[in-house]
C-alpha cells in the first residue's frame, strides 16, 4: 500500500506519518532511529534479541562481595558498588550519534540490578528467552547472582518491617500495583538545583568536601552534644554522595577517551572524527562542570538520568527539557548562530532516541501493566517561570518537531497549557496529535498550579516549576518541593471498592478477606447504606496501599539509601541527610485510582434500578454478579444499557461521581504520608484496565469477569458517552480539577481527516478553549481512525509504526494486547 | 602467554599505562558501534578470541 505513494506531501495526504517522517528527517536521525531496539514488552515478554545484561550484577555482586567484612555503614558500601560499575562497565558509544551513554552493557541488553528484590532476580532466572546464549551457561551466573542477594535485596530487608497482613493483600495483586520501595518507582529530580542552577558535580563535592571537613571539625570539639551524635552520621552520607559524584565524573570522561581513541585510531571520514573529538570535548566537561552549549547540555540531562538508573529502577523520566534546555538553544541557535534551528531539531531528536532506547529489567505486573513501553518517561514541555511568564521557547519547538521525525512512542510530551502559549506553540502541539503521536497530552497549567498549593502546600513559585512525576501528576523540581520517590504501591484497583460492597470485602477471585467485612449487601436497605459500605471500602483499600509506602518511605534513608539522587539534591547536600529523609521534604504524595469511573457506573445503576425504579433486589443483583451474569444477560443488558452513564452531562450520575470524588478528597486529608502531608487520589489507568481484566469480578454496571474495564481516569466507559464531545467535557467540568483530586486524566478520540488542514486547528483549538474555560486540568487525543487500526490487527507488519495513546502514555499500536487494541477501537471518536 | 598489552585493541592510559581498555568495534542487527571495556596491561589473553598481535 506504500509504494502508490512516493513524495512527502503525498505520504501525509494518505496519513502515513511514518513514512513521511522517514524522507523528512537527516541521514543521522533515519539511522539512529532504525538502531533502536524495542524494549517495551509485549504481553509480558521482550522482544526477539533483547536480552538481560549479565555483566553490571556480576560487578555489583562481585563488590558486595569484597565489601562484606567492611566495617563500613551501608550507605558507603552501596556508593562502593554504585562506583565500581560505573567504573567498570562496558560502554560503547554508536555510529553517528553525538549523544553517549546506556544503562547497560550493549545497545541489546536491558538493565537488571540484584539488589532490588529477590522475587525480581528469580523472575530474571526464570525468563529464559530474555537470557543470553548459551542459557544454561547464563543462569549459572543468575543463579549464582540471586542467591548471594536472597534475603540482602531492599525488598527482603524491609519486608520482616511491614505489615505482614498488609503485605500479603498486597502482594496478592487484587489490589494494589507495585511494591513498596525507595529504589523502584519514579523518582523526581532537584532540577532547580542541578539543571537550571548551572551546578556542575566538581562544585557540589566540592561543598561535599566543606560540609565533611567543619562537621569532622565539630565532632573532635570539647563537646557531647546531640548535634554532634547526628553529624557521624551526615559524614557517611556525605562521603557516600561524593563516591557517587566522583564516580559520575570518572565515567564520563571513559566516554571522552573512547570518542578519542575511535577518532584518532579507527575513523576515517573527517567530518565524523571531528564529531568525535565534540564528543569527547563534551564529556570531559559535563557533569563535572555545567554545560555551555546546547549538546552539553542535553548530555549533562542524559548522564543524570542513566546515573540515576544505576542506582535504582525508574519507571519514570520527570523532566522538563524545554525549560532546562532552552537557555542553550537561545544561546547556540539565536545569539551566537554556532548551531542552525535543524541541527538543534537533530540533536533534540537523537535525546529523545536515547531515551528510547533505555530499559531495566522489571517484574512481570510492571511488564503487563506498561504494554508497549519502558516506563512512563512523559516529558513536560511549556508552562510558566517561577514569576509566571510563559516559558515556551526554541528548544520547545525544536522537541515537537524532533518527536515527528523520530516517532518514538516513549518519551512521550505533555504540554503545560496556559492563556499566554502563543498560536506557533499550540500549532506544533496540535501538529503531533494530528500526525497520529498521541501526544503531547494537554494540561491546564493555572488548575495544576492552583492543585499543587492546595493539596500539598507548595509556595507558587515552586508549584510553577512542575513536572510529570510519572504520567500525569505534577511534581515541583524544588529543593523541598520535589518527591525522590513516588512507590508505585499506592496504586489502587478501584472497581475492586464497588466490588467488595457486594461481598462484604471477601475477594471472591483471590479467596481471601481483602476489603472490611461491611454488612451482607442484601441486608442494605436504602441507596445511603450502600453508599456508606462503598466508604467504608474505599476507605480500607486506601489506607492498606498507603500504610506500606509510608512505613517504607521512613525506613528509606538507613535501609535502602539513595546517595547519588542525594549529592544531586540540594537539601541532601546541605543537610546530610538522606534525599529520602522526610524531615527534609515537604511531600508531594498521590493515591492513583486505576479503575476509578466503574464506581460511578455502578452505583447509579444500583440506585436507579434497585432503589427508584425497584426492578430488582440488591439480593438478585449479587446472585447475578456471583453468577457472573451467566444465565442472565437481560438483565445485564438492563444495568448496560438502561441506567445513566458518566460523560453524558447527565446530573444523575454525574452528581454520584463528584459525590464519590468528595468522600475520598475529604479521605485524602485524614490520611498522611510521612511528611504529615495528605495523600489526594489522581484516577488514571495506564494499562491497568486490561492487567485486571481477569482480576475484578462481574461489576452492577454490566460487567462481567474478564471484560476490559474502563480505560481510566474521569474518561467515560468506552462507547458509553453517547452525546458527543461538549456532553462530556460537561461532566468532566462538573469536578472541581483543583480540589476533588490531584489530576483526572481524559482519553478522547478525535477523526483526523476532519481536523485536518487549517480549518481543523481552528475546530480543535475552539474545543481546547472549552476544555480550559471549563477548568479540567488533562485531555489526551488518538487521532488515528478505525481503517487504520483495524488493518494493523489484520496486517500488523505494514504498521509496525503507528502510534496511539493507551492511558497516561502512548505505544506502539502493534505491540499492545489485542484487547487494549480492541479497547481502543471501542472509545468514541468525538466529531467536533 | 599473551597478555592485553600485546594486543591491537589495548590502549593504555596515558597516566596509568599498567592500565587500559579494550577497544573493539562492535555490530548487532541493527547497530555499529565501538565499545570499550578496562583491562590491565598484564591481564591474561591467552584465552581471548579476539586477540591480534600489535
Amino acid at each position: 500500500m506504500y509504494e502508490a505513494a512516493k513524495t512527502i506531501e503525498e505520504l501525509e495526504e494518505k496519513q502515513q506519518w511514518w513514512w513521511a517522517a522517514e524522507k523528512k528527517r537527516s541521514k543521522r536521525l533515519d539511522y539512529l532511529r532504525k538502531a533502536i531496539w524495542k524494549k517495551g514488552a509485549v504481553g509480558g515478554l521482550y522482544n526477539p534479541g533483547v536480552k538481560v545484561e549479565l555483566e553490571r550484577p556480576q560487578l555489583q555482586t562481585q563488590k558486595a562481595r569484597e565489601l562484606e567484612m567492611s566495617p563500613d555503614p551501608w550507605v558507603m558500601k552501596f556508593a562502593h558498588m554504585f562506583a565500581h560499575v560505573l567504573d567498570n562497565k562496558t560502554i560503547f558509544i554508536t555510529d553517528h550519534s553525538q549523544l553517549v551513554g546506556y544503562n547497560a552493557d550493549l545497545p541489546n541488553t536491558i538493565g537488571w540490578d540484584p539488589s532490588i528484590a529477590s522475587i525480581l532476580n528469580e523472575e530474571v532466572f526464570n525468563d529464559p528467552s530474555s537470557l543470553p546464549e548459551p542459557i544454561e551457561e547464563s543462569q549459572k551466573i543468575i543463579a549464582d547472582i540471586k542467591n548471594y542477594w536472597a534475603g540482602k535485596s531492599d525488598l527482603d530487608k524491609i519486608m520482616p518491617y511491614l505489615d505482614l497482613d498488609d503485605m500479603m493483600k498486597v502482594l496478592s495483586g487484587a489490589v494494589g500495583w507495585g511494591v513498596p520501595l525507595a529504589r523502584g518507582g519514579y523518582s523526581g529530580k532537584d532540577y532547580e538545583y542541578i539543571m537550571t542552577g548551572k551546578r556542575g558535580f566538581e562544585e557540589v563535592i566540592a561543598e561535599l568536601d566543606k560540609n565533611i571537613d567543619e562537621a569532622d571539625a565539630k565532632v573532635h570539639e570539647p563537646a557531647a552534644s546531640q548535634e554532634i551524635m547526628e553529624l557521624y552520621d551526615k559524614m557517611n552520607n556525605w562521603e557516600a554522595m561524593q563516591i557517587c559524584l566522583e564516580a559520575c565524573i570518572r565515567h564520563a570522561k571513559r566516554y571522552a577517551r573512547l570518542a578519542r581513541i575511535i577518532a584518532e585510531n579507527f575513523e576515517t571520514d573527517e567530518k565524523r572524527k571531528q564529531e568525535l573529538l565534540q564528543i569527547a570535548e563534551v564529556c570531559e566537561r559535563v557533569p563535572a562542570q555545567p554545560p555551555r552549549t546546547l549538546q552539553e547540555s542535553l548530555q549533562y540531562d542524559l548522564f543524570i538520568q542513566l546515573f540515576s538508573r544505576t542506582e535504582a529502577i525508574e519507571g519514570a523520566w520527570p523532566a522538563r527539557p524545554d525549560y532546562y534546555h532552552g537557555p542553550y538553544y537561545q544561546k547556540d541557535v539565536v545569539e551566537d548562530k554556532r548551531l542552525t534551528h535543524e541541527e538543534a531539531v537533530e540533536l533534540a531528536g537523537e535525546f529523545l532516541i536515547r531515551a528510547a532506547e533505555v530499559e531495566q529489567y522489571k517484574p512481570k505486573f510492571a511488564r503487563e501493566g506498561l504494554q508497549g513501553i519502558s516506563g512512563t518517561w512523559v516529558w513536560t514541555l511549556g508552562g510558566v517561570n517561577k514569576d509566571g511568564s510563559d516559558a515556551c521557547n526554541g528548544m520547545t519547538i525544536a522537541l515537537l518537531q524532533a518527536a515527528r521525525l523520530v516517532r518514538v512512542a516513549n518519551p512521550t510530551f505533555a504540554f503545560r497549557w496556559h492563556p499566554k502559549v502563543s498560536d506557533e506553540v499550540m500549532k506544533e502541539c496540535f501538529e503531533c496529535i494530528r500526525q497520529g503521536l498521541g501526544y503531547p497530552s494537554m494540561r491546564n497549567d493555572p488548575i495544576l498550579i492552583a492543585n499543587a498549593m492546595n493539596w500539598h502546600g507548595h509556595p507558587i513559585d515552586e508549584a510553577r516549576t512542575w513536572v510529570h512525576q510519572a504520567c500525569m501528576s505534577p511534581a515541583p523540581t524544588t529543593k523541598h518541593g520535589f518527591q525522590p520517590m513516588r512507590m508505585a504501591n499506592a496504586t489502587v484497583n478501584c472497581a475492586k471498592i464497588i466490588e467488595y460492597v457486594f461481598s462484604s470485602g471477601f475477594d471472591n477471585v483471590f479467596n481471601i478477606q481483602i476489603g472490611a467485612e461491611t454488612p451482607p449487601v442484601e441486608d442494605l436497605t436504602d441507596f445511603e447504606k450502600v453508599y456508606e459500605a462503598w466508604e467504608t471500602q474505599m476507605k480500607t483499600l486506601f489506607s492498606l496501599l498507603v500504610r506500606p509506602v509510608n512505613r517504607a518511605r521512613s525506613l528509606a534513608p538507613t535501609m535502602t539509601p539513595r546517595p547519588f539522587l542525594s549529592g544531586i539534591s540540594e537539601r541532601s547536600v546541605e543537610s546530610g541527610k538522606d534525599v529520602c529523609d522526610p524531615s527534609v521534604s515537604r511531600g508531594n504524595s498521590w493515591i492513583t485510582a486505576f479503575t476509578w469511573v466503574e464506581n460511578a457506573d455502578s452505583l447509579a445503576a444500583v440506585k436507579k434500578l434497585v432503589f427508584d425504579e425497584k426492578k430488582y433486589t440488591l439480593a438478585e443483583l449479587k446472585e447475578a454478579m456471583d453468577a457472573n451474569w451467566e444465565g442472565k444477560e437481560d438483565m445485564r443488558l438492563d444495568f448496560v444499557k438502561n441506567t445513566p452513564k458518566w460523560g453524558n452531562d447527565d446530573d444523575y450520575v454525574d452528581d454520584i461521581m463528584l459525590r464519590c470524588l468528595r468522600s475520598a478528597a475529604k479521605f485524602s486529608r485524614e490520611i498522611k504520608d510521612p511528611m504529615g502531608n495528605n495523600w489526594p487520589i489522581l484516577p488514571e489507568n495506564v494499562s491497568g484496565n486490561i492487567h485486571y481484566a481477569n482480576v475484578v469480578g462481574a461489576l452492577p454496571n454490566g460487567r462481567r469477569l474478564g471484560d476490559a474495564l474502563y480505560d481510566g481516569g474521569i474518561s467515560p466507559g468506552p462507547g458509553l458517552d453517547k452525546k458527543g464531545p461538549t456532553a462530556v467535557l460537561k461532566s468532566c467540568g462538573k469536578i472541581d480539577h483543583i480540589s476533588d483530586g490531584r489530576a483526572f486524566l481524559l482519553n478522547q478520540r478525535l477523526s483526523p481527516t476532519q481536523l485536518a488542514g487549517e480549518k481543523g486547528f481552528q475546530m480543535w483549538k475552539a474545543y481546547m478553549r472549552a476544555w480550559a474555560d471549563l477548568g479540567i486540568d488533562h485531555v489526551q487525543f488518538n487521532m488515528v481512525d478505525d481503517t487504520t487500526l483495524r488493518a494493523a490487527q489484520k496486517d500488523p507488519e505494514d504498521y509496525q509504526e503507528v502510534i496511539v495513546r493507551v492511558a497516561g502514555y502512548s505505544a506502539h499500536f502493534v505491540d499492545i494486547s489485542r484487547k487494549t487494541q480492541d479497547n481502543i477501537i471501542q472509545r468514541t471518536i468525538q466529531g467536533l | 602467554m599473551a597478555v592485553c598489552n600485546e594486543c591491537k585493541r589495548f590502549f593504555a592510559q596515558d597516566e596509568q599505562p599498567e592500565k587500559g581498555d579494550c577497544v573493539r568495534r562492535g555490530e548487532d542487527p541493527r547497530q555499529a558501534f565501538y565499545t570499550a571495556r578496562p583491562v590491565t596491561a598484564e591481564q591474561d589473553a591467552s584465552s581471548c578470541p579476539d586477540f591480534q598481535k600489535k
